[in-house]
């Protein structure tokens, strides 16, 4: 971690794990950063390590304490506050006798806080089952978010289907027709492509603005058993519209207007049609 | 146990500046309330991982402010106070019967980890599906519990390295060395669970 990072050579394990944590100095950062705009192998170990890590992150919130275990160790705290005020205060701790549960007057900033600590357990929770139970709208939204806070470039810089259509064959296992720049709608543009993985599936991710909003496209193959058949709606300011043709299932995300969005849906899902 | 170690800032800052303009009024007490009871749901919740007991976890946390509170007065304000009560409470259960037996059977020697660059497995074939939360659940309690407390640690409380290697007394690159095989081990206890999927 002390040494400067070698661009030429792959991340090491402990660089790797220093990168997801927000751990590496500005410096080992760009040095990283600037190996996986180039490695490609790099990169989807990076992508596996992150989701892996949220995936702990929301397992290992796991055990909740009962409700009226907060009231008994308010008031236990609060006793025991009141024990330490009156005697001279200690600088060493001592072993400290357990006070039996009673009933102790909770004074008004306690009963404060321990509201703050139920209602920050509730909200844990519904955050939680909400993350669970849409994992991958969250997944999308990752994504998304991850493109518009890094300046990392795309794994292909073109505004051209014909560079970045090939690009694609042999790293997905299907394929897609992309929409020429004068069958677009008006001011949306072609940035760029980046592989990714979506709910465990090798996925085409294209990146476009309309009116300088970012817009990530997600092309996946569309399965028989998909739990994406019901992923729309809006989630912290953002859209997210599914299209879907006889082989693709197409996921937008985006803080466009969702009428402009659905537009550009529209244009790529006419293109996979068989001429 | 309290010590007065360099905890590195939290970014909970509102908490701590709550604590300095608080301490001025001499209302010790009440400051060490605000900051400690909303840590209650989280350390409840790193406490059961220790003790698999629900009982055993609600003396653990009961225990720890008890502790904390009593030295309160050695910790540093503009430091790591979640990091500060997690050592005491790491320290509280180590010198518990669970735990003396714990550290016992557990500990894994810290033999710095050769820094492996890709090649054998492709990340491709590992990637993890992150829908099955019980396969977690499963390969997070089949850990050694050393690299499963830093995991905890790193990824579900989100303290810092720094703050890591003071809470469990370990260099720094014994936290990214076992952060590293931490991560590495589970990959390979998910492997079996999920199959295809991963
Ligand atoms: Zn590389």
């Amino acid at each position: 971690m002390n040494e400067k990072p070698q661009i030429t050579e792959h991340l090491n394990s402990y660089t790797l794990n220093a990168f997801i944590d927000g751990e590496l100095s500005p410096t080992e950062r760009q040095g990283a950063e600037q190996h996986l705009a180039t490695c490609h192998a790099c990169a989807l170990r990076v992508l596996s390590a992150t989701q892996l890590k949220a995936a702990t992150a929301r397992a290992g919130h796991r055990f909740a304490p009962p409700a009226e275990a907060l009231g008994r160790f308010a008031a236990q705290l609060r006793s025991q506050s009141q024990l330490q005020t009156n005697p001279l205060p200690q600088t060493s701790p001592q072993p400290q006798t357990k006070t039996p549960a009673r009933l102790y007057s909770i004074r008004p900033a306690a009963w404060a806080a321990l509201a703050a600590a139920i209602l920050l357990t509730i909200s844990l929770l519904s955050w939680r089952q909400l993350h669970q139970t849409n994992t991958l709208a969250a997944e999308l939204l990752d994504q998304h978010l991850a493109i518009l806070s890094s300046a990392a470039t795309p794994q292909v810089i073109s505004s051209d289907r014909h560079t970045v259509k090939p690009w694609f064959q042999g790293r997905l296992p299907f394929s897609f027709n992309l929409p020429d720049t004068a069958a677009l709608p008006s001011d949306t543009i072609l940035k760029g492509a980046d592989l990714t993985y979506l709910n465990g599936q090798p996925a085409a991710l294209l990146l476009f603005t309309i009116h300088k909003h970012q817009v990530s496209i997600f092309l996946m193959q569309r399965s028989t058993n998909s739990t994406l058949s019901t992923l729309s709606g809006a989630r912290a300011g953002f859209t997210i519209h599914t299209a879907i043709t006889p082989d693709l299932r197409i996921v937008a995300v985006s803080d466009v207007n969702p009428s402009e969005l659905d537009n550009l849906l529209a244009v790529l899902v006419q293109i996979q049609k068989p001429a | 146990m309290s010590g007065s170690a360099p905890w590195t800032t939290d970014r909970n800052s509102s908490q701590v500046e709550a604590y300095r303009t608080m301490l001025s009024e001499t209302s010790r007490c009440d400051t060490f309330e605000q900051l400690a009871l909303p840590l209650f749901p989280s350390l409840y919740n790193h406490a059961f991982w220790l003790t698999h007991d629900q009982a055993e976890a609600e003396d653990l946390v009961q225990e720890t402010f008890s502790k904390a509170l009593g030295a309160f007065d050695s910790f540093q304000p503009g430091t790591n106070f979640k990091a500060w009560t997690i050592r005491i409470l790491r320290n509280t259960f180590l010198t518990t019967r669970t735990g003396l037996a714990a550290s016992r059977t557990v500990f894994l020697e810290d033999h710095p980890e050769k820094l492996d660059t890709p090649g054998g497995s492709t990340p491709e074939d590992n990637l993890i599906r992150l829908d099955n939360l019980a396969a977690l659940h499963i390969a997070l309690e089949q850990l050694p519990p050393q690299l499963r407390e830093v995991l905890l640690l790193c990824d579900v409380d989100e303290i810092k390295y720094k703050d890591i290697a003071l809470i469990l007394d370990v260099p720094i690159g014994t936290v990214m060395s076992r952060v590293s095989r931490a991560r590495r081990t589970l990959r390979q206890l998910l492997q079996p669970q999920l199959g295809e999927s991963l």
